[in-house]
């Protein structure tokens, strides 16, 4: 039928049909390329602007942790539940958690910009009043120390789960608390004036939908280069209708936020949620709903929808935009003060450090017991 | 039924796992029986292609159940709160698309639930029937069951014993179908009065309604726990927790309201506000206390109009181009008596300006009318035009 993007037209001029070999080395090169670049845009966009910069490299670690714990938390849930439609695609979970290690370095790099970020650790915090009696919690040393701990943590759990597949009921328990802890600390406290208690729940319900968006688009991805042989329509199925399922559930959260901030007025609750609902920001706040609920819920509403590789793909495409919109609009305000939203060297860069470290880290465990020598199913 | 010669040709197979009955399936379709359905404790993966069933026509109803709930929502709350009886609510515009989110989505899925089970029953013809026929007893349990049609010449016999190496617990040809004979009373589907039944307990809990509760003014028997019942204050009541141990409390300092005043001897109109012009005396002397409050009242309700000099100065309607309001330290108003003053921040200007009466105390518009005074002299420093003198007479 067609040619799917990941597998390079077959080139009639060389003998034989690619292998998997060819393609690892091929696309290795290219996920190089892109770390560097990216890597290089997002230090030139540090220097050009620091606060821009900083913000980008926390949106890009939190992303790639995301996708890391999306991975783990799927894998958790269906080793408790006893999942049988998963099996032929847990090699696209099981990929995943690859992630965290890398995301918890450059999460580690912040220390340098903490002060650009976060309120609490300028000089001046003592005299912020929002921040007043907790700075004993919001300090850098405690801070990263925790951050160091939580990444500890899931390295640990993960690792136990994807290689042993045991704890996932203890994987679920340190998960709650430290994605909350992770959430609140990382992404909330960059404006302490304004808080929200589902705040951290409202996270979860992105980053599971990233999570199942990208273990989707894998799978479809590893079944077309042969890697996932045993992945028939059932398993889009359900993937589809997971997809669908927590596409409606981050609106849910979503509105659960926003619908008592609206309601109630209060305002230091209202203050920045003013900012994205009036002025340049707007459009990109209807843009996250419309890229995160809106289009998945009518792509993906007919059961042939779900069941089409071509609908899957573009929607996950859809949701990983809109999941990158979601944490930036969280993360860019407070830290730009308020200015006008931009897309320059600094968001490229970070999204290629994403692709780029996405790949390196996930291609080696895909081809783990994988032939190299193993050639291309042809036409799709 | 009475064409076809008396052939039992329906049989059964019960499986205890999944994976036997998938390939029991694919065995008598390859051949040649007609499988009718299989009853399965859980959703088995590939059944659906295993029977090759067409997709289900179920979610059309359930779609359109939910737009049409999804309709209603809207409509009744856009018609109700922005059209029918526009209120402003928590200062929320009256088409406040968030607040009506939550009632929207819980009509939606609650009509396109209902509708679908509705369509299921409806499109399925499942009616109530007093006894429900049995294909297996375990069909409730963990069995996985199927219900199948032989090929024509084909022996059962041979056919169970093949589903037996296939690992079936046991298979049996299946009798006649008495529900379709009619048989006993019992077999007949149930009809109406299956129906009326079922609500006879919804019946006898409204008949002791009254028995339970009678008096609604008064607790009765608590049969709800006294959820019926909330102690409930009423304004005047004392209040043990509330600040001055009354349930009713003072509006915030600086309100402004209406006192319950005598009804005002004068309608409005330029007689009136002239005849008010020569009778009335403001019953006030100007004091510190008065031009504070003149100065509040008028600084928050008047001076958005006729600026906080009276000087038309800031605005709203002279920044908008629109017409302008008469500069009330203009020596037009200046020559005014007090009385008309009084007259217009009541009843409002000749042609375009609201009244005030309904928002204003009467002293505040005394207040505002000897702030305005003091506003005059600020303007023109000197000796004051002749203003009538005040008497201090009740209005
Ligand atoms: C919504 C705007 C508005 C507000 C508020 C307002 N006025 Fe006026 N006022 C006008 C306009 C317009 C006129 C011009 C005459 C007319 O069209 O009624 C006017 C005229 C007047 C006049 C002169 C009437 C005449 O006969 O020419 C007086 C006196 C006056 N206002 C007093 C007040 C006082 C006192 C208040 C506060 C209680 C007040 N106004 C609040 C708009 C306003």
């Amino acid at each position: 039928m067609s040619q799917t993007f990941t597998v390079p037209v077959r080139d009639l001029t060389k003998s034989g049909i690619p292998t998997l070999a060819d393609i690892g080395e091929r696309l290795r090169g290219g996920a190089w390329a892109f770390v560097l670049l990216g890597a290089g845009l997002l230090g030139l966009g540090l220097v050009l602007q620091a606060e821009r910069g900083w913000g980008n490299l926390l949106l890009t670690t939190f992303n790639l942790a995301c996708v890391g714990l999306g991975g783990l938390f799927l894998l958790a849930i269906q080793s408790i539940t006893g999942a049988r439609w998963s099996d032929p695609i847990l090699k696209a979970h099981r990929a995943m958690p690859a992630l965290l290690p890398r995301a918890g370095l450059l999460m580690l790099l912040l220390w340098f910009g903490a002060a650009t970020l976060y309120p609490w650790a300028r000089p001046d915090a003592a005299t912020h009043e929002a921040l007043h009696g907790r700075l004993g919690w919001l300090n850098p040393p405690f801070f990263f120390g925790r951050v160091a701990l939580i990444f500890g943590a899931w390295i640990w759990t993960g690792r136990r789960l994807t290689q042993q597949g045991k704890g996932a009921a203890p994987f679920i328990l340190v998960f709650g608390l430290t994605f909350s802890v992770a959430n609140f600390d990382w992404l909330m406290s960059l404006e302490p004036v304004w808080s929200s208690t589902i705040f951290a729940i409202y996270g979860f319900s992105g980053m599971f939908l990233q999570g199942i968006a990208i273990v989707t688009i894998s799978a479809i991805v590893l079944r077309r280069v042969g890697l996932l042989p045993a992945v028939s329509k059932a398993q889009n199925h359900d993937l589809g209708k997971l997809l669908f399922a927590f596409s409606c559930f981050w609106a849910y959260i979503f509105l659960s936020q926003f619908l008592l901030i609206w309601y109630a007025n209060l305002p230091e609750e209202t203050g920045p949620m003013r900012l994205l609902l009036q002025g340049r920001w707007m459009p990109l706040f209807y843009l996250n709903l419309i890229l995160n609920f809106g289009l998945p819920f009518v792509l993906l509403l007919g059961r042939k929808a779900k069941t089409s590789e071509a609908v899957l793909l573009a929607t996950c495409a859809l949701l990983l935009a809109g999941r990158w919109l979601d944490l930036y609009l969280q993360i860019m305000p407070p830290v730009l003060h308020g200015l006008t939203p931009a897309f320059g060297l600094a968001e490229l860069g970070g999204i290629l450090l994403q692709l780029g470290l996405g790949h390196l880290s996930c291609w080696p465990v895909f081809m783990k017991d994988a032939n190299p020598a193993q050639e291309l199913p042809q036409g799709g | 039924m009475a064409t076809t010669e008396l052939r039992n040709s329906r049989f059964r197979a019960s499986f205890t796992d999944p994976e036997q009955l998938l390939r029991a399936v694919a065995y008598l379709r390859a051949a040649g029986h007609r499988v009718l359905d299989t009853y399965t404790p859980f959703p088995v993966h590939g059944m659906d292609e295993a029977l090759d069933q067409r997709p289900s026509r179920l979610p059309r109803a359930c779609l359109a159940f939910a737009a049409l709930g999804l309709a209603l929502a809207a409509g009744l709350q856009i018609w109700t709160s922005a059209v029918d009886y526009p209120l402003i609510m928590g200062g929320k515009p009256l088409l406040a698309i968030p607040a009506f989110i939550p009632v929207a989505f819980e009509l939606t899925v609650l009509l396109a639930g209902l509708g679908v089970v509705a369509s299921f029953f409806l499109v399925a013809r499942m009616r109530p029937r007093w006894r429900v026929p049995d294909l297996h007893p375990g069909a409730n349990d963990d069995r996985f069951i199927l219900a199948a049609e032989l090929a024509t010449d084909v022996q059962f016999p041979a056919v169970a014993r093949d589903l037996a190496d296939l690992g079936a617990l046991e298979s049996s040809l299946l009798v006649e179908d008495r529900f379709q004979r009619g048989g006993s009373f019992w077999d007949r589907p149930a009809g109406v009065g299956a129906l009326l039944l079922a609500c006879l307990p919804a019946f006898l809990i409204l008949l002791l309604v009254p028995v339970l509760n009678r008096d609604f003014q008064r607790r009765n028997l608590a049969w709800d726990g006294g959820m019926g019942a909330p102690l409930s204050a009423q304004a005047f009541d004392a209040s043990g927790v509330l600040p001055g141990g009354k349930v009713l409390q003072a509006p915030p300092p600086d309100t402004l309201s209406r006192r319950g005043e005598p009804p005002l001897a004068y309608g409005p109109g330029k007689a009136e506000a002239d005849r008010a012009g020569r009778e009335l005396p403001n019953p006030y002397q100007p004091t510190q206390a008065r031009f504070n409050r003149g100065k509040l009242v008028f600084e928050r309700v008047c001076a958005t109009c006729h600026g906080r000099e009276g000087d038309n100065n800031g605005s709203v309607i002279v920044a908008r181009g629109a017409f302008a309001p008469t500069v009330l330290v203009s020596p037009v108003v200046r020559d005014m008596p007090d009385g008309r003053l009084f007259h217009i921040a009541t009843f409002g200007g000749p042609t375009k300006m609201k009244g005030y009466g309904d928002l204003l105390s009467r002293e505040d518009r005394w207040n505002v009318v000897l702030y305005i005074r003091e506003l005059q002299k600020a303007a023109r420093p000197g000796p004051t035009a002749s203003t009538p003198a005040s008497t201090g007479a009740q209005p």
